[in-house]
């Protein structure tokens, strides 16, 4: 019996891997005759979408071991991943070379940057740490990363003065290394809860949160009778449009506002059941539950495709200017990757609630996984200070004060601190296991705020990113 | 009475040298410093947009609260101050014996602590010494460095690796410190302003960011300003050659571009605007005789020149008005933008001694154009740029920065550094044979330890089986040499 359930999934497992290389290697085919036309075979895009074919690849793979539990998918998931990281490697390479500085000067490099140490990142954690799942978190990742690059303008920009300095290269860099250890970090704390026997409702409760979390900050760009504020998009200019120094044009789409605030109570539903559930002990309202994910799940694509369409066409009238301005997924990046995350989210407490076992089966030990969490943000810690530094002293050269309390400066300073009281507890008081655990993830939510948070809703210097 | 006051400033230093205290502190920090970067901050807001952003009596009690100034308010700066107390109280408190364990390292662990250790390992030797030596060569192929221990008589082996990994910790600290204490002093005595010169002008007047105004003890002069642009009219580069004068002399010179300022006593001067002023700086234009004979020729005037024409004949450029407007028979200066341009020349004949105006454009009733021997055409005007200084004084900032590297190096000693120690001590097993005991400890990264440790183990019975070979052969050879000897 125990013999024909392992042979069974081996046989489809194999349809699944030749599936998805023709895949890959038709999409490869095709790329080529289209480029072979137009000449140029090795520039940053192409191989940018070389990678992305292969992260898709890895993460088709990747989901497919979280559906049917055939370990083999997870090997040939990480030969993709190798691929993709080979094709990224050569298209971070060429835009360095024709941008003539490293490529951290706009959101674009930044992103193809992050992409890239994402996919160093998973693989140093599966070949050294054996968490052969990591990919499943990561490569949806770094496809939306890829993804959001095809909507930025990809012309080499030339610096502003202020950005010509090698302090701020180290700077950029120090800081994408710091955030992406935090996030590896993050991932290997959610591991180290699975295989601590959190009970899969926390999960949800956790995941419904988060995901309330990004719908309320969709919902600060609510505007009256149901509008949704998104930046104006000037599409010959490839950029936003701007009143003033520094202040975007906001178009207002309409009924949009509504459609979010109807997918935010989906997205709370959950939450609320859960703490039905909880209050009159019963399992029923955990079941309807987990329903309510699907169904949530299912709202959230309807908004993302909503959105998606909105964007893309039609004229949208301003609170600001007079006249009717176009706006465009670019100038919505942030909502974009919220609306994209929730549903990514979403998914992922799917994956744990249909197959915890398998992924238990799957992940090192809770031990080990506590300890490689400490690890990472022992890495990251050394990054961040550095990091902070090395800005520190970018913007002492540049502006004359190495320390102005701008917000993503302070929020730099919270995120130190956060972790510093992780390793002080962890040293001094012997914090192990999910106290640290929790600590770990409370210090990446930090990270993500000053990261996305601190540019989307708090004004500051940081102009650039 | 003493003894009540005693107590009191006991637990006082109890409280404030606690962990619990400087977590409590920190968390209190991190709040008020996430209230200041969601409350709007006065000094980079502008102050209608506070009141639009607040209703009046939100504003009056964020004031009250010094919720709009947080990072400057006194209480902040209280905080702080009372972090770095909690810092240094903590590590007074934790010092002395952390420096005991440095200074006076633990070489002879007895059999209490022996049988705590979690890497040990006991080995049957053929004799003390053999095991001992055996154990020194197994640790030198290890690349550690080892000390023979002699205690009551008897032998034993101690090596330890990077003991200053037990300092690390005091190393972050106070390397936190002397940033703080940069900050401190900036904020005491160190200062920020704005100076703005125009090409050529010379300055030691800088306009504090308060509105209050400073004087330097040396003074500023700009030689010359301009801007490069990238071929899609963003700008690329902003540059500016200041000199610095002091008692009428250069004492030194510098381009400054954005990124690179003047450095001059502690004084900086940062590249932070550029534009151009309402003054002319060059007139290009073209001179034709008036009668039509004889060649054009080209000119370039600047301000208050006069520049020969011929034998009689002089131009002087006398007046430049950016933005013009004629009234009542009168030129008016309207703004000082340059939208609008007028040029007054002076045209002035040497024998006659006869002056008239020359306007450009021609502004009819008031210009004598037709009467000038010469028509001018121009050609460019190049206006006066200025350049704007940022000036900041921060005695503090070596302070700022030494802490910063003083702590990169402590946190690598920190984070990837562990403090190893082994011994090695002779004991005997059940049966009363002679061993060697083993054992060791890492501060931190245990795992690599245990490696490490296992590595050493293999190398050792290595070396055993080594000594236990070389006996035999001197075994085998003892008969051998004897009758050789006994041969002679």
């Amino acid at each position: 019996m125990a013999r024909a359930r392992v042979e069974q999934p081996t046989a489809s497992g194999s349809t699944l891997i030749s599936m998805v290389g023709l895949g890959i290697a038709f999409l490869l085919l095709m790329a080529f005759l289209n480029v072979v036309k137009t000449g140029s075979l090795l520039t940053d895009t192409n191989l940018l979408y070389a990678a992305l074919i292969f992260y898709v690849g890895a993460a088709t793979l990747d989901l497919g071991f979280g559906i049917t539990g055939t370990e083999s998918y997870l090997t040939f998931a990480s030969y993709a991943t190798w691929a993709g990281l080979a094709a990224n490697t050569g298209a971070v390479a060429h835009r360095w070379y024709e941008a003539g500085h490293p490529p951290f000067a706009s959101i674009y490099e930044m992103l193809l940057s992050f992409v890239w140490m994402l996919a160093v990142l998973t693989l140093v954690a599966e070949k050294k740490y054996g968490v052969k799942v990591i990919g499943t978190v990561t490569m949806p990742v770094a496809i939306v990363g890829v993804v959001l690059m095809q909507l930025l303008r990809t012309d080499v920009r030339p610096l502003v003065p202020a950005l010509q300095s090698t302090w701020l290269h180290v700077h950029v860099t120090l800081a994408m290394l710091a955030y992406a250890a935090c996030a590896l970090s993050f991932a290997l704390a959610m591991m180290f809860l699975i295989q601590d026997r959190l009970p899969t409702e926390t999960f949800l409760a956790a995941t419904s949160l988060a995901t309330i979390g990004i719908y309320a900050g969709i919902l600060t760009r609510f505007e009256k009778w149901g509008g949704l504020n998104v930046a104006a998009w000037n599409a010959e200019e490839k950029s936003e449009v701007f009143i003033s120094r520094g202040v975007r044009l906001f178009v207002t789409i309409p009924d949009l506002g509504w459609l979010m605030l109807l997918v935010a109570f989906a997205v709370a539903a959950p939450f609320a059941l859960y703490l039905l559930a909880r209050a009159k002990k019963d399992e029923r309202f955990l079941v309807l539950a987990n329903r309510a994910v699907f169904l949530s799940i299912l709202l959230q694509v309807l908004a993302l495709l909503t959105f998606l369409l909105r964007t893309r066409n039609g004229q949208y009238a301003s609170l600001d200017a007079e006249g009717l301005y176009a706006t465009s997924l670019a100038a919505s990046p942030f909502i974009l990757s919220g609306l994209v995350g929730g549903i990514f989210t979403s998914l992922m407490y799917l994956l744990l609630l249909w197959r915890r076992a398998d992924l238990e089966r799957a992940l090192p030990s809770a031990e080990n996984l506590d300890r490689i969490t400490y690890k990472t943000i022992c890495i990251a810690f050394p990054l961040l200070t550095l990091m902070i530094a090395a800005g520190a002293y970018w913007a002492n050269r540049t502006w004359g004060a190495y320390w102005s309390w701008d917000p993503k400066e302070t929020w730099a300073a919270i995120t130190w601190l956060v972790y510093a009281g992780y390793l002080h507890m962890r040293v001094t008081r012997g914090w192990r296991g999910r106290r640290a655990a929790y600590f770990a993830i409370l210090g990446f939510m930090v990270v993500m705020f000053t990261f996305f948070g601190v540019t989307y809703l708090l004004p500051g210097l940081h102009a650039y990113a | 009475m003493a003894a009540g006051f005693g107590s009191i400033r006991h637990k006082a230093w109890q409280t404030l040298s606690s962990i619990k205290t400087g977590v409590v502190l920190l968390i209190l920090v991190v709040i008020v410093s996430a209230l200041g970067t969601i409350v709007l901050q006065r000094p980079v807001t502008e102050a209608d947009e506070l009141q639009r952003a607040y209703s009046p009596q939100m504003l009056r009690i964020f004031d009250a609260l010094g919720l709009t100034d947080v990072f400057h308010s006194w209480w902040f700066v209280a905080l702080l101050v009372l972090v770095s107390l909690s810092i240094v109280a903590a590590s007074v408190d934790r010092f002395p014996n952390a420096w005991r364990f440095f200074a006076r390292p633990y070489k002879y662990p007895d059999e209490s602590f022996r049988k705590t250790l979690r890497s040990q390992v006991q080995v049957a030797v053929p004799d003390q010494e053999t095991g001992l030596r055996a154990f020194e060569r197994a640790l030198e192929r290890i690349g550690f460095s080892s000390q023979r221990v002699e205690r009551d008589g008897r032998s034993s082996i101690f090596s330890e690796r990077h003991r200053i990994s037990v300092m690390a910790v005091y190393i972050v600290h106070a390397s936190l410190l002397l940033i703080f204490l940069g900050g401190i002093i900036d904020a005491m005595w160190g200062w920020r302003g704005f100076m703005s010169l125009n090409q050529g002008q010379q300055s030691n007047q800088i306009e504090m960011h308060d509105g209050a105004h400073r004087a330097l003890p040396f003074a500023i002069r700009c030689d010359s300003a301009g801007q490069e642009r990238y071929a899609d009219g963003t700008p690329k580069k902003w540059w500016s050659k200041l000199a610095v004068v002091r008692d009428g002399q250069d004492v030194e010179r510098k381009e400054i571009v954005v990124n690179d300022p003047l450095v001059y006593k502690g004084v900086r001067f940062y590249q932070a605007s550029y534009g151009t002023t309402d003054k002319v700086d060059q007139l290009l234009l073209t001179a034709m005789p008036a009668d039509g004979q004889g060649q054009a020729r080209e000119l370039t005037l600047e301000p208050n020149q006069a520049e020969t024409l011929d034998a009689d004949t002089t131009v002087q450029l006398a007046e430049f008005i950016p933005d013009y407007v004629v009234r009542d028979g009168q030129v008016y200066t309207r703004s000082k933008d340059v939208q609008n341009p007028a040029v007054r020349l002076v045209v002035a004949s040497k024998k006659s001694g006869k002056q008239l105006n020359y306007w450009i454009p021609a502004i009819e009733g008031i210009a004598d154009n037709a009467a000038s021997p010469y028509r001018f055409d121009p050609k460019d005007l190049k206006m006066g740029y200025f350049t704007g200084l940022e000036v900041s004084h921060e005695p503090g900032q070596w302070g700022v920065w030494a802490g910063a590297v003083l702590m990169g190096i402590g946190l690598t000693l920190v984070f990837y550094i562990s403090h190893v120690r082994i011994w090695a001590v002779p004991v005997q097993d059940a049966a009363g044979r002679p061993a060697l005991w083993v054992g060791g400890i890492a501060n931190r990264n245990r795992d690599a330890f245990e490696a490490h440790f296992e590595e050493l183990r293999g190398k050792l019975s290595e070396e055993l089986k080594e000594q236990r070979k070389l006996r035999f052969e001197a075994k085998d050879r003892e008969p051998e040499e004897l009758l050789a000897i006994a041969a002679k």
